[in-house]
């Protein structure tokens, strides 16, 4: 390999900016995703089916699409069809957020079904009313144990947030490119975007192992 | 209310789990005030189906439960909605065998948990009658540990507190001490005689031959849905009339002919 590495090139400012951006876009989806997940595992379990279905239906297209074609499909068709622009960066976050919803409505809804059947008995046993029983007991136990997945779905979205550069938003990833074509150094540029990215997501993952293995300690 | 007015009145219960399988064949149980009921009975004979009943956690199919003169359940037919007086039922309390406590809750939150909401009783006050009856359990130190941090003994220990914490008029135990190790049973055992003592009413559901001759007033031997035998411990137990009965007791103390 005859490459000569020159990272002297390499400007930290505008890549500090697209960070910025970037967990900004992180950060927005996540509140969506966190709030509005809850809501919709709610309505995906209502025993109306009139009412579940067309949740579920956003549901299933949010997970079987790729997220780049969401995001693209957002950016074009949106504005056309509803008549509404709101400037690329609200939309990169509606865009993620919805997708992020989608993921997190699941596992939310795995969590609550979990919570054994003899949790809600001895709730009953104790006199508490159905309301009761989900507040103090159901949402409790499932909001924790759907804590990891919450994790790792968000620090996707973390990721996956490099694809709204190809719709003009200024992130990390969209910084990078215009580094790379400014300077000529796509391998250095990208090598440090790459970097940047992993700084950022390593320690969550590992947070989220560390939760998975107390909570199995505190299962068993 | 005089002595022998009922506590319980179970009156031709039936209940079944889908079209084929009937688990409650027409059950009659009276239980007196003061009266420390054992059922056993083989697997699928309809023990736990009982409990669940008598605390309002399963639908029956036709039968009635009156509690202290009082109607509380009751159900016309198969088709028909099981009424449940959900007044009744708070006067009620019941032991699970996995302990099911709340993981997310410390032992005395689970304690007091009930009381505050469901009773509306102070905190400060709910705590104080807590911690008072963890003492007397001997887990007192334990009162802001967390279910996983306790032996299954303790888990069961606490389970018992927490039911105790609404006062109840009559207590089920639904197979406590199956799901604990050997060592532990005692302690468990200890602390439900500790509450025949003060003459709580109770249904106890028990494998454990020694236990159901220590605790039982009165031993109920229930197999295929219905009751085949009643009696004090020392007939049902020690000299049965009922031949299934017999077979049952000396399955259950390995005894061969």
């Amino acid at each position: 390999m005859n490459y000569t590495f020159d990272f002297q090139s390499i400007t930290f400012g505008p890549l500090w900016e697209g960070l910025i951006v970037t967990l900004e876009l992180t950060t927005a989806a996540n509140i969506i995703g966190i709030v509005g997940g809850f809501l919709l595992a709610l309505l995906i379990m209502s025993p109306v089916a009139v009412v579940r279905m067309p949740f579920m239906l956003f549901v299933e297209f949010f997970r079987c699409t790729p997220a780049i074609v969401q995001i693209v499909w957002f950016f074009y068709c949106v504005p056309m069809l509803f008549n509404v622009f709101l400037g690329s960066m609200t939309m990169g976050i509606l865009a993620l957020g919805f997708n992020l919803m989608a993921f997190n409505a699941e596992a939310y809804r795995a969590a609550i079904q979990a919570v054994p059947r003899e949790q809600i008995d001895a709730g009953i046993a104790l006199g508490l009313n159905p309301l009761q029983r989900i507040l103090y007991i159901v949402l409790p136990t499932a909001f924790r144990a759907s804590i990891p997945v919450l994790l790792t779905n968000g620090i996707v979205i973390f990721q996956q947030s490099a694809l709204v550069a190809i719709v003009a938003v200024q992130d990390l990833m969209y910084q990078g490119k215009t580094l790379a074509t400014e300077t000529y150094r796509p391998i250095e540029t990208f090598t440090v975007v790459a970097l940047i990215y992993f700084a950022v997501s390593f320690p969550v993952t590992q947070i989220v192992g560390y939760l998975e293995r107390r909570r199995q300690l505190l299962m068993s | 209310m005089s002595n022998t007015a009922p506590l319980v009145k179970m009156r031709n219960l039936h209940k079944s789990y889908g079209p084929h399988v009937q688990v409650l064949k027409g059950l009659d149980i009276e239980m007196k005030p003061g009266e420390r009921v054992v059922v056993i009975g083989p697997s699928g004979g309809g023990k736990s189906t009982l409990l669940r009943v008598m605390m309002g956690l399963e639908k029956i199919d036709s039968g009635s439960v009156t509690f202290a003169g009082k109607p509380y359940i009751s159900s016309e037919s198969a088709d028909t909605k099981t009424v449940i007086d959900t007044d009744v039922r708070r006067s009620i309390g019941m032991v699970f065998q996995h302990y099911t406590l709340f993981p997310h809750l410390s032992v005395l939150q689970n304690l007091i948990l009930a009381p505050c909401k469901v009773r509306g009783e102070k905190k400060a006050s709910a705590m104080q009658r807590g911690q008072a009856l963890l003492e007397r359990f001997g887990l007192g130190a334990k009162a802001d540990a967390y279910p996983a941090q306790l032996s299954g003994g303790q888990k069961q220990r606490v389970a018992i507190a927490r039911a105790l914490m609404l006062d109840p008029k009559l207590m089920l135990f639904d197979e406590v001490t199956s799901a604990l190790d050997p060592e532990l049973v005692g302690e468990v055992e200890q602390v439900i005689l500790q509450l025949a003592n003060q003459n709580m009413p109770m249904m106890i559901v028990t494998h454990d031959m020694w236990f159901a001759k220590n605790i039982a007033s009165r031993v109920i031997f229930c197999a295929g849905g219905v009751v085949v035998e009643d009696g004090p411990p020392e007939q049902v137990l020690g000299s049965p009339k009922e031949e299934r009965t017999r077979d049952f007791i000396d399955r259950v103390f390995h005894i061969k002919h």
